[in-house]
């Protein structure tokens, strides 16, 4: 926060109540990362990803998939693990101000699931789309699907699993018990994962031309609009910061 | 140091841009097309595709080529796949590499879906116009509804060029000569640009004062109708007639410009003209036919009996696109993809000529590692275990009869 | 006035910590809706609105409104009835539009080579604006759903028309008549989507020549009613602050 007032700038050398830095490095993260991905794509699709009985194929696309999976289990349970780790137990008795602070971490926290639920959802979907159009699926790993699927679906669910747990260890508005809200925003868009499973089941039954709109695509249908939920989170946050600012704001 | 860092960060995002148009206009050397995912039992009960040319191998940008032949609608047409009676001639290409200029089946352009008759044979050609450059495995194709995409035999062809120098000019019913490439791409971004920023003031308007926290405090303490001025009620009607104002008027003004505009035109097409054949007078039975695992290789006995009045010689065995010739009555001077074509696949027992009126019974063996390379040997895991193909009989004076065999298949691993 | 007792240490910080939170409420808000509002958008009424050849006079005119009309009642249902916010309807439309843009021309365009002329989006704006005047200026999710949802229904034809006109335009090829639209699907080849997988113009409804697009529209009109009524209840849902118990989870 910039300072305001004489009794802010006083006290210069406690740690500020948004890290920007953390704010726009982690947006920068993924901005970077899928601008890369996309780079990939672009070549490796069209160079190694038409057929997937072709070598390099295998090189490009399967080797990608094996080391997208194994590096998001390792990153889910570090990540997961830490901040499960270093929970607060006390986190009742935090003073106000260390509170607000916890809630600007879990808002950047938030800006990341919405920036992942982004790309995941709108940037990698309607993508697929466009790659389904084009080629002959041959697999269920085609390019697109080892990137919409194994790779952005996987990212929002690591950075939404996250946020949630910050929230629920560090933040005491979420002490009463579990957010409906908050688990339906979560665990919604994950459930578009395990759904993959009808979609792959289904396109072995109707074959592999691409109709988006095909029935058998509504399960994913379904668990987006889990995505609303992130508005019962907002109005979660809103009351529990309107408690620590209102006698300030009025 | 804040400087360097904004120029640090200014200039990552400038490569990341870079990366990515580079990655656009990259011109690549595609792989195949995933024609070997399909079942063997597709490829080989489905469409028969023979008698291909490709025109090139390489063409420009701007310049056509086709590809033209004759398909075979297979009579013992699997259960597993719908009748192709709502099917499309498609091309297998990645995408808009070419453009398809145009498409005929029986001298009738298809640019529709169409049915097609089990047991007949169709001649076709399809016309494509190069737009990007790379070297493309294009193959024929037939989509049938409730069945897919069903591929044909693929050849490389490499476009030369720039994409940037592609055109496609078109003169329209009302008298104008247009490039469908960009046509009217002005008119997209003028009318969703004038859209997309009137939704962006609307928001503006309201973004511009606090948002969440103080109204809501506002709501919950009973002072909602603070919340919205007499001036936001203005500038709301303000937006709302406008709104329906730019609506009317752009209506207007577009019927003036468009006065004559026709639906999209859509529909079935039935009574496709396929090839009348001449009755064939050569009959074949198969006794048994076996795949053997090990040495990639089916072989099949077959009583053979010409009826007609010239000697005949078996010269080649076409299943799933791959072609087994036997070298002493056949040569392919077509140009057929070598990964599809055996040039000495096909052996007979005994294959000197059937004199008319004969019957004989011959063991004849297609070997090639393309059962393997396409993926046709996995037919002994399908659940329906057959196999069928169009075999070419050769008479004295070199005319062609067609023969389909269609029958089961039993596997040797041993 | 100590750091335990306030969070904030002034009016003006509160104000902008208030401010900053705004933003940040702001940017997630718009991007989850996006991802949400895209994913239903693009799997129920997409390949409407993919392709200049789907956009027809009868099922597109019937389809996206329904569709579309879906996210915006409920986030109405939050950003009007808890913070007095009159824009739930084009915030959802603008994020939308603005995901289906950035991919159009990066990945239709830019990976698969369709061109823009033949894969922009549709135009949900102007339907928006009037459902978002229409709940503020009335304040009823019942007036916003019959008088602002059935406009959302009529205005999507006029609305897309002058932008989908030009491709209208007749043209005969090799002896057959198309409109620039047929001729954009049959030249741009699209090798996984054959051309009976197109859902245009079906049934005796065109047989109402010119008329087809109002009655379509009507049609549509009339069930974006009731999909504004069914979704206003969902966002409510979704608005809830509700604890459970964690036990047995």
């Amino acid at each position: 926060m910039a300072a305001t007032t004489d009794s802010v700038k006083a006290d210069a050398s406690e740690a500020p109540l948004l890290n920007k830095t953390n704010l726009i490095a982690g947006w920068m993260l993924y901005l970077v990362f899928y601008s890369f991905i996309r780079w990939y794509e672009g070549v490796y699709g069209w160079s190694a990803g038409l057929d997937s009985f072709a070598p390099e194929f295998e090189t490009y696309w399967m080797n990608m998939l094996y080391i997208e999976l194994v590096l998001e289990v390792v990153i889910a349970s570090t990540l997961w693990g830490y901040i499960w780790k270093t929970r607060d137990r006390n986190v009742m008795s935090i003073t106000p101000r260390e509170e607000l602070r916890r809630h600007f971490t879990h808002w950047t926290w938030l800006v990341m699931y919405g920036w992942a639920i982004y790309w995941g959802a709108s940037y990698f979907t309607e993508q697929d789309g466009t790659w389904h159009q084009t080629i002959v699926r041959d697999t269920d790993f085609t390019p697109s699907h080892i990137i919409e699927f194994y790779l952005s679906y996987p990212i929002y669910i690591i950075t939404g699993v996250s946020a949630f747990l910050y929230a629920k260890t560090r933040l005491p508005a979420y002490q009463e018990g579990l957010s409906l809200m908050y688990m339906v925003s979560v665990i919604g868009p994950f459930m578009i994962l395990p759904n993959v499973g009808l979609n792959e089941w289904g396109h072995t039954f109707w074959f592999m031309e691409e109709l988006f709109v095909a029935p058998l695509h509504y399960g994913f249908v379904f668990f987006g609009w889990a995505a609303l939920a992130i508005m019962g989170v907002v109005n979660i946050e809103v009351e529990a910061l309107t408690k620590l600012l209102k006698k300030d704001l009025a | 140091m804040k400087t360097i860092k904004d120029k640090i960060a200014k200039l990552s995002f400038v490569a990341l841009l870079l990366a990515v148009t580079s990655a656009m206009f990259y011109t690549p050397t595609a792989s195949a097309h995933g024609e070997k995912s399909q079942a063997a039992f597709m490829r080989m009960r489905t469409i028969h595709w023979f008698d291909l040319d490709w025109s090139k191998d390489e063409v420009a940008i701007n310049d056509t080529m086709t590809i033209s032949g004759k398909f075979h609608v297979f009579a013992g047409w699997p259960e597993t796949v719908d009748k192709p009676e709502v099917s499309f001639l498609n091309i297998g290409i990645p995408g808009p590499v070419f453009i398809r200029a145009g498409s005929w089946i029986g001298g009738q352009l298809v640019p529709r879906s169409v049915t097609l008759e089990l047991g007949e044979t169709y001649e076709f050609k399809v016309l494509l116009k190069a737009r990007r450059p790379g070297d493309w495995h294009v193959h024929t194709m037939m989509n049938v509804e409730g069945g897919g995409p069903i591929i044909g035999p693929g050849k490389w062809v490499t476009i030369t060029g720039s994409m940037g120098d592609f055109v496609n000019p078109l003169t329209t019913l009302t008298g104008d000569t247009i490039d469908l490439e960009n046509y009217a791409l002005d008119n997209v971004y003028f009318w969703h640009a004038l859209w997309m920023g009137i939704g962006t003031a609307w928001l503006l308007f309201w973004i511009k004062r606090p948002m969440f926290i103080p109204r809501h405090i506002a709501v919950t303490s009973g002072k909602a109708d603070t919340l919205i001025s007499a001036t936001d009620k203005k500038v709301a009607i303000a937006f709302a007639v406008g709104t329906l104002g730019l609506i009317m008027v752009s209506m207007g003004s577009t019927n003036e410009k468009y006065p004559i505009t026709t639906p999209l035109q859509a529909g079935l097409m039935r009574g496709i003209q396929w090839i009348d054949m001449p009755e064939t007078t050569i009959n074949v039975k198969v006794e048994d036919a076996t795949y053997r695992v090990p040495g990639r290789a089916m072989q099949m006995t077959l009583t053979i009996t010409n009826n007609g009045d010239s000697s005949i010689r078996l010269g080649e065995f076409n299943t799933a696109s791959v072609r087994f010739l036997e070298p002493n009555v056949l040569e392919d001077e077509s140009g057929y993809p070598d990964d599809l074509l055996a040039e000495e696949g096909l052996t007979v027992s005994d294959n000197s000529p059937i004199a008319p009126g004969e019957s004989r019974t011959v063991e004849v063996t297609a070997s090639d590692a393309a059962w393997e390379v396409y993926r046709l040997a996995d037919l002994i895991y399908d659940p329906d275990s057959r196999f069928a193909g169009l075999l070419f009989f050769f008479d004295e004076d070199g005319n062609r009869q067609m023969v389909m065999v269609d029958a089961p298949l039993i596997p040797t691993f041993i | 006035m100590s750091a335990s007792q306030s969070a904030v240490r002034s009016r003006a910080e509160a104000v902008q910590v208030s401010r900053t939170l705004d933003w940040m409420i702001l940017f997630t808000l718009f991007t989850a809706v996006l991802g949400g509002y895209h994913i239903h958008y693009m799997l129920t009424g997409g390949d409407w609105d993919f392709w200049t050849d789907w956009k027809d006079r009868r099922l597109w005119v019937t389809v996206a409104p329904i569709v579309s009309i879906t996210f915006p009642a409920a986030v109405q249902s939050m950003l009007w009835y808890r913070y007095r916010l009159p824009f739930g309807a084009v915030v959802c439309v603008m994020a939308l539009m603005i995901g289906e843009w950035i991919n159009r021309y990066l990945n239709f365009w830019g990976w698969t080579y369709f061109p823009v002329n033949f894969c922009f989006p549709s135009n949900l704006v102007p339907g928006a604006i009037i459902l978002d005047v229409v709940l503020m200026m009335s304040s009823s999710f019942v007036l916003t759903a019959v008088i602002g949802g059935m406009a959302w229904g009529l205005v999507f034809y006029p609305g897309n028309w002058p932008i989908i006109a030009p491709l209208h335009v007749p043209v005969e090829y090799n002896g057959m008549m198309f409109t620039l639209a047929d001729l954009q699907g049959y030249h741009y080849v699209r090798t996984g989507t054959p051309e009976y997988i197109r859902m245009v113009e079906k049934g005796t409804l065109r047989t109402f020549g010119k008329d087809v697009a109002p009655v379509s529209a009507f049609f549509s009109a009339f069930v974006c009613i009731i999909i504004y009524f069914l979704w206003h209840y969902f966002g409510r849902w979704f608005n809830k602050t509700d604890f459970i118990s964690g036990e047995g989870i």
